[in-house]
């Protein structure tokens, strides 16, 4: 097991690796934007003045030399867990980072509770019922939520509290929504109006993601509902209720985990729509405007905390899987 | 399907000049018999050939390379049979916003205009028709080229495994790795709006689960008696993957194919919802979404005759939702039908 979890986490670092590359030569392939916009700030005149300042923006952002030598100091200053400064807020990415990974992971988890609610009722209802009348309106209403796009949905909901309700979520101050770590500081919103702003966001990702994962819970229980160790409790005469519950139901959601832990995984580069929409100082929406500013700094940090933050939760789902199922076995 | 077989093992036992071969069932019976076994997979099918038909226009004789989205097949594409109006009378030229003062604009539903217009005086109805067009055929586009790539990549992975296998997995997952709506915006920003680059990096970032499924499907298939046998007569490694592996995985590449056009159509929106300004103008139900944002009627209109008084902007976004539900839902229960229907495995009575 220890090896396994070695082996694992060197072949992580090797696809941590692929990942920072890319990034990079994705970054390099046009940088003539960021140049132009800070030789435009320069109040260059003439075209010597401004061939003068280019040249000094090229230095200043260390891209006049070759790419190979970019790409070492890059790496190094990564391996130093140095992410650079923003072009725009001139601040460290990484304490920025920090700055608004609460709320996106708060948005994440709500998510996927809301969807965890939805999802195992009526997955598990859908399967037992396999064939009927209910199951065949469950999976409809399943597969529709996974067709609502989020956007339509949100704007929806919005205008209808607004004007029926006369009822809109609060706005809040930039990154005083969810201090990272948690209770870290005494300057947030309180949990009232966080709830506020968090709720209705929150319910709408999760009918979504729920969808997602009552369609694999489902496929799961009907799998199971037909091992030889259900049949037997059937045979012992246990209640049906004990049965479902106890024998199918939890080892039907073992293989769920793993869609939770992918899903966990996605939430950390926080959902760009929910964010856009509601307002909300996340990962997502600084990074959406990062990529139309060419803030390359913020994106080479952000796809690099997410790979991370993906590869290390799959990691630990692949453990905690094995763990949980003891035929399971890594070599 | 297997209805003539008993009849045959019946027809073994009695004398020979009982033999008789069961009868095939007629196409028209076959597609019943999928329409009571599966009935939302056939309200799938029906959905997504509702969408092929609003696609389908007059092709006018101008062949050349094949282009996004009036061109997709090398010649063009006329008026859609189901548009009411000429690419030009419904965008004035082809712009969003070209006629805003126009009289045609905010009309309510009528005989002429069936969703009313726009603020820009598109007849919305014919907006709807057309972007559909679009979305079918990025979809599809986006969906050849992850496929093509995908089953490349996961067939030759599979069938040589050892340690470029390893090394194609571990980057495939650092390519799974990166937040697939931020990768789709920054390629996209990196050129000019254009949609066949649009098509190519929704198909990009499809790759990798295309190729996971292919890969995990090969793992057992290179295992199967008949690729040993054709191992045995001196097949070449080539020719087994082409010939012999490869027709074998077709079914859950076609599952892949159907449930991924809903997921890439999805996709497309809501690139053209989030930066409307970096994909291009041609009509989308993701831009119609973006365009009228601010105009969205309250859900739900409770009195039907006056749906969205006062806002026929209401229809638009109404008809462009409406539209992207209807296709995703089309799309995902045509491809369940048809896991159910392709895999032997898996199929019940």
């Amino acid at each position: 097991m220890q090896q396994y979890i070695l082996r694992r986490s060197i072949l992580n670092l090797l696809a941590i690796f692929f990942v920072v590359t890319l990034i990079f030569l994705l970054l390099r392939i046009d940088t003539s934007f960021v140049v132009t916009q800070r030789v435009a700030q320069s109040q260059a005149s003439t075209p010597e003045q401004e061939a003068a300042a280019r040249q000094q923006v090229r230095a200043d952002l260390g891209l006049d030399k070759n790419l190979m030598a970019q790409y070492r100091t890059y790496l190094w200053n990564v391996a130093q867990g140095d992410l650079g400064e923003s072009f725009q807020a001139k601040e460290k990415v990484i304490s920025e980072i920090k700055d608004r990974i609460g709320p996106s992971l708060e948005l994440g988890l709500l998510e996927i509770t809301v969807a965890l609610l939805i999802a195992v009722p009526i997955g598990v209802i859908s399967a037992i019922r396999q064939d009927t009348a209910i199951d065949y309106v469950l999976r409809f209403v399943a597969i529709a939520l996974l067709g609502i796009p989020v956007f339509v949905l949100a704007v929806f909901v919005l205008r209808s509290t607004a004007i029926y309700l006369q009822y809109t979520p609060p706005l809040t101050e930039y990154r005083d929504l969810v201090p990272f770590p948690p209770f870290a500081t005494d300057r947030g919103v309180g949990v009232w109006n966080n709830l506020q702003i968090m709720f209705m966001p929150g319910v709408i990702g999760g009918l979504g993601i729920g969808a997602i994962i009552m369609r694999f819970l489902r496929s799961q229980m009907l799998e199971v509902m037909r091992q030889d160790y259900v049949r037997t409790a059937w045979a012992k005469g246990l209640r049906e209720r004990v049965v479902i519950l106890r024998h199918a139901l939890k080892n039907a959601l073992i293989p769920v985990m793993t869609v939770v832990g992918l899903l966990l995984g996605v939430m950390l580069s926080g959902n760009v729509v929910l964010e856009t929409i509601f307002n909300i100082p996340g990962i997502g929406l600084w990074v959406v405007n990062a990529i139309g500013e060419y803030d390359y700094p913020i994106i080479q940090g952000v796809v690099l905390v997410v790979a991370v933050g993906l590869m290390f939760i799959n990691l630990l789902v692949d453990i905690t899987y094995a763990w949980l199922d003891p035929r399971i076995r890594y070599g | 399907m297997q209805t003539g077989e008993p009849q045959a093992q019946a027809g073994a036992l009695a004398t020979p000049a009982d033999w008789t071969l069961p009868k095939r069932p007629s196409v028209a019976a076959n597609i019943w018999k999928f329409i009571r076994r599966k009935p939302l997979g056939a309200f799938g099918m029906l959905i997504v050939l509702t969408m092929i038909a609003m696609t389908v226009g007059a092709p006018k004789a101008d062949f050349g390379t094949p282009k996004l989205p009036n061109r997709p097949l090398g010649f063009e594409l006329g008026k859609p049979f189901m548009a009411r109006f000429e690419a030009n009378d419904v965008f004035r030229g082809g712009e969003r916003n070209a006629l805003v003062g126009s009289i045609d604009r905010f009309l309510e539903p009528s005989a002429k205009h069936w969703l009313g217009t726009d603020r820009g005086g598109h007849d919305t109805y014919s907006v709807m028709v057309y972007a559909a067009r679009r979305s079918l055929f990025i979809g599809l586009w986006a969906l050849t080229f992850a496929t093509i790539v995908g089953c490349t990549i996961g067939v030759l992975s599979a069938y040589f495994r050892g340690w470029s296998d390893t090394l194609v997995q571990r980057f495939m997952d650092s390519l799974q790795a990166f937040p697939a709506l931020l990768l789709l915006i920054m390629i996209i920003s990196l050129f000019e709006p254009n949609l066949t680059i649009m098509a190519v990096a929704l198909g990009f970032v499809g790759v990798t689960s295309v190729q996971r499924i292919v890969r995990g499907v090969v793992l057992s298939t290179r295992e199967e008696p008949y690729v040993e046998a054709a191992r045995v007569i001196g097949a070449r490694d080539l020719r087994i993957m082409g010939f012999h592996i490869l027709p074998n995985i077709m079914a859950p590449v076609i599952v892949v194919f159907s449930i991924g056009l809903g997921s890439v159509i999805l996709a497309e929106a809501a690139l053209a919802f989030i930066v409307p300004e970096r994909v291009p103008s041609d009509p989308s139900w993701g831009i119609m979404l973006a365009v009228t944002r601010q105009y969205v009627p309250p859900f739900p209109p409770f009195l039907p005759f006056t749906l969205f008084e006062g806002s026929p902007e209401g229809y638009h976004t109404l008809a462009a939702g409406g539209a992207i539900v209807l296709a995703v839902l089309g799309f995902n229960l045509a491809g369940d039908a048809l896991r159910d229907v392709l895999d032997p495995r898996l199929r019940v009575g």
